[in-house]
């Protein structure tokens, strides 16, 4: 299984993070980078002081082009009063991005699942997916705006690409890993492949399926506001574009942060839903 | 078992499990070769012999989860094609899967093995099993929150909650500590004798003394191929103690006898394995 496994994942594991790993001793918390759990430590605030500092002191600077690095205070009170565009802007993007992300993930979870415990279908697939899975999906938004009926349904197309990818190759390396007893155990209780899939080989996997549903929320994030660049009336791409276009550079930098603090939000979301439902993986 | 039964099919249902002629090769490897074997109906068996003898090998192949490469294997004269709920199987560690409770693993076992029993009464025989094994207290925790010795009890009552009538055990306490181990051994000769219809045993060990306090014969193996080289009856009565058995002469000689054999067989195999590699030989 593990040289079949190889097939998908030599060159373009792009997208596939080592996962958890089962009973061992090591700590999950570390690989949480993009965790709220990264503030706790005096070293994490120092920096973002540090950073507060330098970002001041270019600001007070009288330099050409010195418009383009507004005062952090003064962005700051510009995030606030842009609040409620952003905050429409945030809906809209996430009229997009949930459903193209969900889909990707339901999709990616049970394609993969099979693809990874048929030999068949893992023969069929695994010459498209090396061709198809390291393309960067950034490439499709002009066709796929081109080719779809709406904006709305085009970057839900790209996010959905985007997003499949580290879902389907992680779910894929989980199934093909999954260890020997279990599916000794899983023969012996005369699992149907339904069962099989459902209740011993997805539960064994979730460990690489959280890796690749983390990776693909995150390219899910860029290609979403890459794809607002292009053509959105709203949403957080568009908000950043339209007032670097009218050259308010405080909004735009707001705008900046404010997608920012999204992402870490969504991505600290999903790690508390990863915990959850990890409980049993030390 | 069928109380009308007449002697005779009676004599043909304790036919156990046989093994004819049986090869087992892995990659052209010979791991089993020219294996006899025959276990009757409520025996207690052990396959005895040094790691890397194919005994795991051999245990798989009674449980379905390997086919031979040659020979037969069969259970009550029917050929045994793939793993079957007749045989539950405890592996030596991690067998229950640790995303379900204890509670839920054996629940899991009884809704496969016997679909027709409602959810309260399924709850209530899974419960029943975990008592059996002393893990009344620890229903609702999950295998990580387990010492080694808590998860093979929980792995045994899963296998038990099966119904099978043949339990094959894959040096399942090989990982445990000396007490947890005899409590452990204690636990499966309790459930073998103390259950109306006797299940067959067959029990993969390297314990020289783990194989004599538990078996009515022990088949031993060597290495190779993989083959039987000696089976002997274990003579002590039942229910045995362990102080009684190791001090009695009976069993001083048995393993003295069981050594004995394991190194003629070491040095058969060195000394053929010189005579092949000697220059020129065998062109």
């Amino acid at each position: 299984m593990s040289d079949t496994i190889s097939d998908f994942l030599t060159d373009e594991n792009r997208g596939v993070v080592k996962p958890v790993r089962v009973a061992t001793g090591q700590p999950q918390r570390k690989t949480a980078v993009l965790s709220l759990h990264a503030l706790r430590g005096w070293e994490g605030v120092l920096f973002l002081l540090a950073l507060l500092l330098l970002w001041q002191g270019v600001s007070l600077l009288k330099f050409k082009g010195g418009y383009l690095f507004p005062a952090p205070w003064l962005t700051l009170k510009t995030l606030w009063i842009s609040l409620p565009e952003l905050l429409r802007g945030t809906v809209s993007s996430f009229l997009i991005l949930v459903p193209g992300h969900l889909l990707a993930v339901a999709v990616g979870i049970a394609w993969g699942l099979l693809v990874g415990t048929s030999p068949f279908l893992h023969r069929m697939f695994a010459p498209f997916a090396r061709f198809a899975s390291p393309v960067p999906p950034t490439i499709y938004v002009p066709y796929a705006i081109a080719l779809l009926p709406t904006f709305r349904t085009a970057a839900g197309f790209v996010v959905f690409i985007g997003a499949f990818w580290p879902v389907f190759l992680n779910t894929v390396a989980g199934a093909s890993a999954l260890p020997q007893h279990y599916r000794d155990s899983a023969s012996i209780l005369g699992l149907n492949r339904f069962e099989y899939l459902l209740r011993v080989v997805f539960p064994a996997a979730l460990p690489h399926i959280f890796s690749g549903i983390s990776v693909g929320l995150v390219f899910a994030f860029i290609l979403l506001t890459v794809a607002e660049l292009f053509g959105a009336n709203d949403g957080l791409g568009r908000f950043i574009q339209l007032y670097a276009d009218y050259a308010d550079y405080p909004r735009m930098v707001a705008g900046i942060l404010y997608t920012g603090v999204v992402v870490l939000a969504a991505t600290e979301v999903l790690e508390r839903i990863k915990r959850r439902a990890l409980f049993w993986v030390k | 078992m069928n109380s009308t039964a007449t002697p005779i099919t009676r004599s043909i249902d304790n036919k156990g499990i046989e093994v004819r002629s049986l090869r087992f090769a892995y990659y052209g490897n010979a791991i089993l070769s020219d294996v006899n074997l025959s276990i009757e109906d409520g025996e207690f068996v052990c396959l005895l012999g040094p790691s890397g003898c194919g005994k795991t090998t051999l245990l798989r192949l009674l449980a379905g989860l390997e086919k031979p490469s040659a020979g037969s294997v069969s259970w009550k004269g029917k050929a045994i094609k793939g793993p079957s709920l007749e045989r539950g199987v405890v592996f030596q560690d991690y067998s229950l899967f640790p995303w379900m409770s204890l509670l839920q693993n054996v629940l899991f076992a009884i809704e496969k093995s016997q679909p027709q029993i409602g959810r309260k009464w399924r709850r209530q025989l899974a419960e029943d099993y975990l008592e059996m094994v002393g893990l009344a207290g620890a229903v609702q925790k999950y295998p990580l929150e387990l010492s080694g010795g808590m998860r093979q009890r929980g792995a045994i009552a899963r296998t038990l909650a099966l119904g099978s009538p043949v339990l094959l055990m894959d040096e399942p306490f090989g990982a445990l500590d000396p007490v947890n181990r005899a409590k452990l051994q204690d636990l499966v000769l309790d459930v073998w004798a103390g259950s109306t219809t006797r299940r067959t045993v067959v029990f993969v060990t390297h314990d020289v003394e783990e194989a004599l306090y538990l078996a009515d014969r022990v088949v031993m193996l060597g290495s190779s191929p993989g083959r039987v080289i000696h089976e002997l009856k274990v003579p002590f009565a039942r229910p045995r103690t362990r102080r009684t058995m190791v001090a009695s002469s009976a069993f001083i000689s048995l393993r003295e006898e069981i050594d004995a054999r394991f190194r003629q067989d070491v040095i058969a195999r060195i000394e053929a394995e010189t005579t092949i590699n000697t220059p020129g030989e065998g062109v």
